[in-house]
């Protein structure tokens, strides 16, 4: 866990703010008490290891590759050595008269410093050597003695868990920057392309298509590529939703649009449930399908979507060969009929109606209303 | 006019409307240019791209209307961005192209442009079509000013929307080809007068003369 997210180095400013503090601490009880201590000219150098212990790593901490066991074991043991040495500083007699140790109140900071690198666990360890080595230190049990103890556990708990957080939120942060880069990146792809391609190969179509031949395959092609190239950089994004959610029809529509298809619609999203949106789309490629395989190729489609209040309509008009309509009926009340069959039967399911018209030599038009809900 | 940032395109227009018997009196690729040359050349018809480097198709067009008033603007569009060709629309062209459009096409529509008409791909009728169903759902504070298209007009412009010819329209319909050209013209007037309308209720609710 010890992964160097964003949101932790506040709390390594905090550690390191809260060790200083308790340093000023440690030196005021240290002046006040000096008197009753067993050896008191042994206590200014271990006041000063404290505080060059305390400036060290303030420094140490402030770069994360630095962060690792080596400098946290360091940091628990001169810790640990500086309460032990009060055993014989202060003496055992006044530290059981409730005279405070030499590291009082700065003995937590390492244990914040474990959690706030090792989460909970590290926290919790940390806290258990350092609780022992203050009662052992001190030869003092009571409830006051423990007490002490449990506060620093409940404070590398706290601690350990704030980062567990700070860990999952940096990588949802860094999830949306991602997102959000890739999203520019394609407006800027767009843009170029634009700006460029596309209105190169609308040229080539363009200027080629009254050619014969090769030339004219050419631009027909080049038409095509158009076409898809236009649908790309304008489509509107469908994200991924569950199926109660609302999805926008055209993201799912628009990519039908090509040299041959045209795709008519509002101009802002056409919100419908993610479920009906899918039975829709379906029903729009089969009918677009259906051209294909029994129109001639470069028969033209148009598709309309309309964005009722109370309902959505889509329209898919061809203007290819028809069918007559005794064939239509005819065709349909023997089963054989799979197209309009696959169309009926997804729209009914979504409590909507279809209604197919159709005449020889005029083409077939395909109309679909769904109810919003 | 033609006004179109890409070269290449910029040319071979203006060669096809020569060829054709159009006389091009300028052509530029900016769009502030455009408006500038467009009060000296007074153009009839311009050819405009709606995507230009320096402005908005929309502040192009509000330039050239008020440069030369009455001029009528076709404008073409690679990319076909639809909120933009829908402002744009509002904003008072009087039609749409899509560049990828055959030669044949883009020089009828330039025709009909030059004799008043209005251009109206599917993709546009779709868009206008729309526009009315969001301007008649939205909050009604706007004291019943919400512009509405009358049955006949929504139901030409649907079959606009679905790629039929304004002659087989007519057919349909049993209408002359004349109306059902006015219609088309209607909706795209009511929108346009609508826009204008808001913008001086904007233009006063912010104490502007």
């Amino acid at each position: 866990m010890a992964e160097t997210s964003g949101l932790q180095a506040p709390l390594w400013r905090a550690v390191a703010v809260y060790r200083i503090a308790a340093l000023v601490y440690v030196a005021v009880l240290v002046v006040r008490n000096v008197r009753d201590y067993e050896r008191p000219m042994l206590v200014w150098p271990v006041l000063a290891l404290t505080a060059g212990w305390t400036v060290f790593t303030t420094y140490a901490y402030s770069v994360p590759s630095r962060r690792k066991p080596p400098l946290l074991a360091a940091d628990l043991l001169v810790t640990m050595a500086v309460m032990a040495s009060s055993a014989w500083i202060v003496g055992a007699d006044a530290l059981r008269h409730g005279t405070p140790t030499l590291a009082v109140a700065w003995h937590v900071a390492p244990v914040i410093a474990w959690a706030v690198a090792g989460g909970r666990r590290g926290g919790i360890a940390a806290a258990l050597a350092m609780g022992a080595t203050d009662l052992i230190v001190r030869n003092h049990w009571d409830q006051a003695a423990y007490t002490g103890t449990v506060l620093m556990l409940l404070a590398a708990l706290a601690v350990g868990y704030l980062v567990g957080i700070a860990e999952v939120s940096q990588r949802r942060l860094e999830r949306a920057i991602q997102l959000e880069a890739a999203t520019r990146e394609r407006e800027r792809l767009a843009r170029d392309i634009h700006d460029s391609v596309l209105q190169v190969l609308a040229l080539v179509k363009r200027r080629g298509a009254g050619l014969d031949g090769e030339a004219g395959e050419l631009a027909r092609l080049a038409g095509e590529q158009e076409a898809a190239l236009r649908t790309l950089v304008t489509g509107r994004s469908a994200e991924p939703v569950d199926e109660r959610a609302e999805v926008d029809l055209m993201a799912l529509l628009d990519p039908y649009a090509s040299a041959t298809v045209s795709v008519a619609a509002p101009a802002g999203a056409v919100r419908l449930p993610s479920r009906t949106a899918n039975e829709v789309t379906a029903a729009v490629a089969a009918a677009l399908d259906n051209v294909t395989r029994h129109c001639d190729p470069g028969t033209k489609v148009w598709v309309l979507v309309e964005d009722e209040p109370e309902s959505v309509t889509v329209s898919v008009r061809d203007d290819g060969c028809g069918i007559a309509a005794d064939r239509l009926a005819e065709a349909e009340s023997q089963g054989r009929l799979g197209v309009a069959q696959s169309i009926r039967g997804r729209i009914a399911e979504l409590g909507g109606t279809v209604r197919i018209t159709s005449a020889p030599g005029q083409g077939t038009e395909v109309e679909m209303t769904v109810p919003r809900s | 006019m033609v006004v179109d940032d890409h070269p290449m395109w910029r040319d071979g227009v203006a060669r096809d409307l020569a060829a054709a018997g159009y006389e091009v009196v300028a052509t530029t690729g900016e769009g502030r240019q455009a408006v500038r040359i467009a009060a000296a050349a007074r153009p009839d018809v311009v050819v405009l791209d709606l995507q230009l480097p320096d402005i908005s198709g929309v502040e192009v067009i509000n330039g050239l209307l008020t440069a030369v008033p009455g001029v009528r603007v076709l404008m073409l569009s690679a990319s076909g961005e639809q909120q933009s060709v829908l402002d744009a629309v509002k904003a008072g062209a009087s039609g749409y192209l899509l560049k990828s459009a055959a030669q044949a096409e883009f020089l009828d529509a330039v025709g009909r442009t030059a004799a008043g008409d209005t251009v109206f791909t599917p993709g546009l009728a779709g868009l206008v079509l729309g526009e009315f169903r969001r301007l008649a759902v939205e909050p009604a504070g706007d004291d019943g000013m919400a512009p509405k298209l009358t049955e006949r007009e929504t139901e030409v412009l649907r079959l606009v929307a679905k790629g039929l010819s304004y002659r087989q329209i007519a057919e349909r319909l049993v209408l002359s080809h004349r109306t059902v050209q006015n219609h088309v013209q209607n909706t795209l007037g009511k929108l346009q007068l609508h826009n204008r309308v808001e913008l001086t209720r904007y233009a006063i609710e912010q104490g502007l003369d």
